[in-house]
């Protein structure tokens, strides 16, 4: 059986090759896997949801609704919840979507952190810093298909930031929800869901292949101890049995701590806001747009001109231009920081105190402006707020730079000792 | 290389003249159809671009529109004197409200005719405001927030509060901005009492919908 497969594929070939792909052990190292079983969990759950889903605002009625007339695709969503596990699978969805980012984001600190992101990955820096970008995208596009009043509120918010773009913003926003968001648009959901079920997520699956396709061909990058035991090869486990082994473990260790979050914590109950209706309740945008949605709060009200037709306003700044920069920033780190030789070996962060330091302020950045999403409830004022905003991560930056010089220092000469505990063959690579 | 000395060794006797005719032939042929099929997809991608549907229930209000609720158990019901008193108890002592042709149709499906109604003490008014509320005091904005559209909903310490990003618009002067990222106040529909009915008595006074 085996000699006949092997007759025809050369699967000796291919586990020669493949198979004894070697990967390097760190528990960082994961950070990407549990973003691809994230990808892998809401394609599944996804399937689920739209096998019961209705993409439509007609307007039914039924025991689940109470009698009241309320649009299909919000009666769905009452279906759905009452199926068995219904609720938990759906639930489910909405925490891997949550996971996922989570995790894209750490594992690109990560990659940030060690400079694994120099020649010759530069551009699977680039596709990665895609791939977070439509997965928020491809995240913001599923919030309006409950269509509740919550849901319809924050993705109304996310069409007039889009609309805010000069020039060409109210046509895109207008193609993107088929016209003005309203909770009587008929096109609006028709356009949404497919655009969430099938061309955002086809794109992200393109996206993740490319991805893993350059990393097989670059090959990893590994810890620095690696260069000590074996110099040139690649210190690790081989892809099969044992890598293969530990994602197996890591994947149903994932989903079994995602589902006990989703069931713990069920997602968004629909009944609580209601279908849309003319009245906004209080929203707040999930964690990765709070940034934004901070900001959005502190530009003054002030900033504002004309120029050609367009108009350059708070929402233009806050919703459009600062994310902007900052992603056009991250494409540029592989070329600002640029590695001759090619790389390796991760660097450690504390032997690059200011590359260590940008970074810490950046993420001091995100929590104040995270924490600027609360000024209404909090109280605080918009001086106090421009200050946390803008002073304090520069602050963090020279501080944590002047520590990291301070106490790394003077050890940078001397051969940092690590130990090395033998784990790991030196498999070919 | 090899393939290069490969081809170089194929076009031996060939004028190079010739060659670089073809290649510039090539070329342009690559960029005249690449350009075509940029361009039609464009073509065909209008179609993506959503058609206005004009139907009564999307027409603008109108002088002669009569208010009535927007949400609540009261739905699709004329806005009347006596709403407005029992609401000046409430915790939101306004009704958010749509016009209501002569034709009885509701104009809900134009967001920009999402409308604010309250009545305030005409005391508490500025000149310019007074002018166009009733004489007992029912005053109306367009309730659509200038900043990124959100329904204004809310009321904290005698000012119109926006849930959304915390904009704050002071009713008694031309719903002037008195916090939060707003870009311009929201227009004022200026309205009177007719039958105990409120009814827009002059156009928006100023452009409706969030000013991006
Ligand atoms: S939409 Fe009203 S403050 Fe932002």
């Amino acid at each position: 059986m085996y000699q006949w497969l092997d007759d025809r594929l050369s699967i000796g070939k291919l586990y020669a090759k493949a198979f004894r792909k070697a990967f390097p052990v760190h528990h960082s190292f994961f950070l990407g896997e549990i973003t691809l079983f994230s990808f892998v969990t809401l394609v599944l759950t996804g399937i689920f949801l739209t096998l019961n889903y209705e993409p439509s605002i007609r307007p039914v009625s039924g025991s689940l609704s109470g009698g009241q007339e309320v649009p299909a695709a919000y009666y769905s969503i009452l279906y759905i919840d009452s199926l068995p596990f219904g609720a938990v699978l759906r639930s489910l969805h909405h925490w891997a979507a949550h996971i996922m980012i989570a995790a894209a984001f750490l594992h690109m600190l990560r990659i940030h952190l060690t400079g694994a992101y120099k020649n010759p990955r530069e551009l699977n820096w680039i596709v990665g810093v895609f791939l977070l970008v439509l997965a928020i995208i491809t995240a913001f596009t599923g919030y309006a298909l409950p269509f509740d009043n919550y849901a319809l509120t924050a993705t109304k918010i996310g069409y007039e930031i889009g609309a805010a773009a000069p020039w060409v913003g109210k046509l895109m926003s207008d193609i993107l929800f088929a016209g003005e968001l309203s909770p009587t648009n008929t096109q609006t959901i028709p356009r949404l869901y497919p655009v969430h079920v099938l061309w955002l997520p086809l794109a992200l699956i393109g996206l993740i292949g490319a991805h893993l396709a350059i990393m097989i061909k670059q090959k990893h990058t590994q810890p620095k101890y690696a260069e000590k035991v074996a110099p040139g090869k690649i210190v690790g486990v081989p892809l099969f049995p044992q890598q293969a082994a530990m994602m197996g473990i890591l994947f149903l260790i994932y989903i079994a701590v995602t589902t006990f979050i989703a069931g713990a914590f069920l997602a968004h109950p629909v009944q609580a806001f209601g279908p849309p209706t003319a009245n906004t309740p209080p929203v707040k945008p999930d964690w990765y747009f709070m940034w934004i949605y901070g900001i959005l709060q502190i530009i003054p009200a002030n900033w504002r001109f004309e120029f050609l037709g367009a108009t350059f306003g708070p929402q233009f700044w806050g919703g459009i231009l600062v994310p902007t920069l900052i992603i056009l920033g991250a494409l540029a780190i592989p070329f600002l920081d640029y590695s001759k030789d090619k790389q390796r070996y991760l660097e450690l962060p504390s032997q690059h105190p200011f590359r260590t330091s940008f970074v810490i302020g950046m993420l001091m950045f995100y929590i104040m402006s995270t924490l600027a999403g609360y000024k209404v409830d909090l109280g605080l004022s918009n001086g106090l707020l421009w200050v946390l905003v803008f002073i304090v991560p520069v602050i963090t930056g020279v501080v944590s730079y002047i520590l990291l010089k301070a106490v790394y220092g003077k050890s940078w000469n001397q051969e940092v000792e690590v130990e090395f505990i033998g784990k790991g063959s030196a498999a070919d690579d | 290389m090899a393939d290069h000395e490969a081809t170089a060794h194929h076009h031996h006797e060939e004028d190079p003249q010739a060659q670089a005719t073809r290649r510039a032939i090539l070329q342009a042929a690559i960029g005249v159809s690449a350009g075509a099929a940029v361009l039609s997809t464009l073509w065909v991608g209008a179609g993506l671009i959503p058609r206005e549907e004009k139907v009564p229930s999307k027409e603008p209000v109108a002088v002669g529109d009569t208010l009535v609720f927007a949400t609540g158990p009261k739905a699709g019901q004329e806005i009347t004197l006596d709403d407005l008193r029992a609401a000046q108890g409430e915790k939101i002592p306004f009704i958010i409200a749509f016009p209501k042709s002569p034709e009885n149709v509701v104009k809900k499906d134009l967001i920009t005719n999402t409308v604010m109604v309250i009545l305030a003490d005409p005391a508490k008014m500025s000149p310019e405001t007074r002018q166009h509320a009733s004489p007992e005091g029912v005053l109306a904005y367009s309730a659509v927030c200038k900043h990124l559209g959100c329904t204004v909903s809310l009321w904290q310490n005698d000012t119109w509060l926006c849930p959304c990003h915390g904009g704050k618009y002071d009713i008694y002067n031309q719903a002037k901005v008195v916090g939060g990222p707003v870009p311009a106040p929201v227009p004022q529909l200026p309205v009177k009492v007719e039958g105990g009915k409120v009814v827009v008595a002059g156009e928006f006074l100023g452009k409706p919908g969030a000013d991006v």
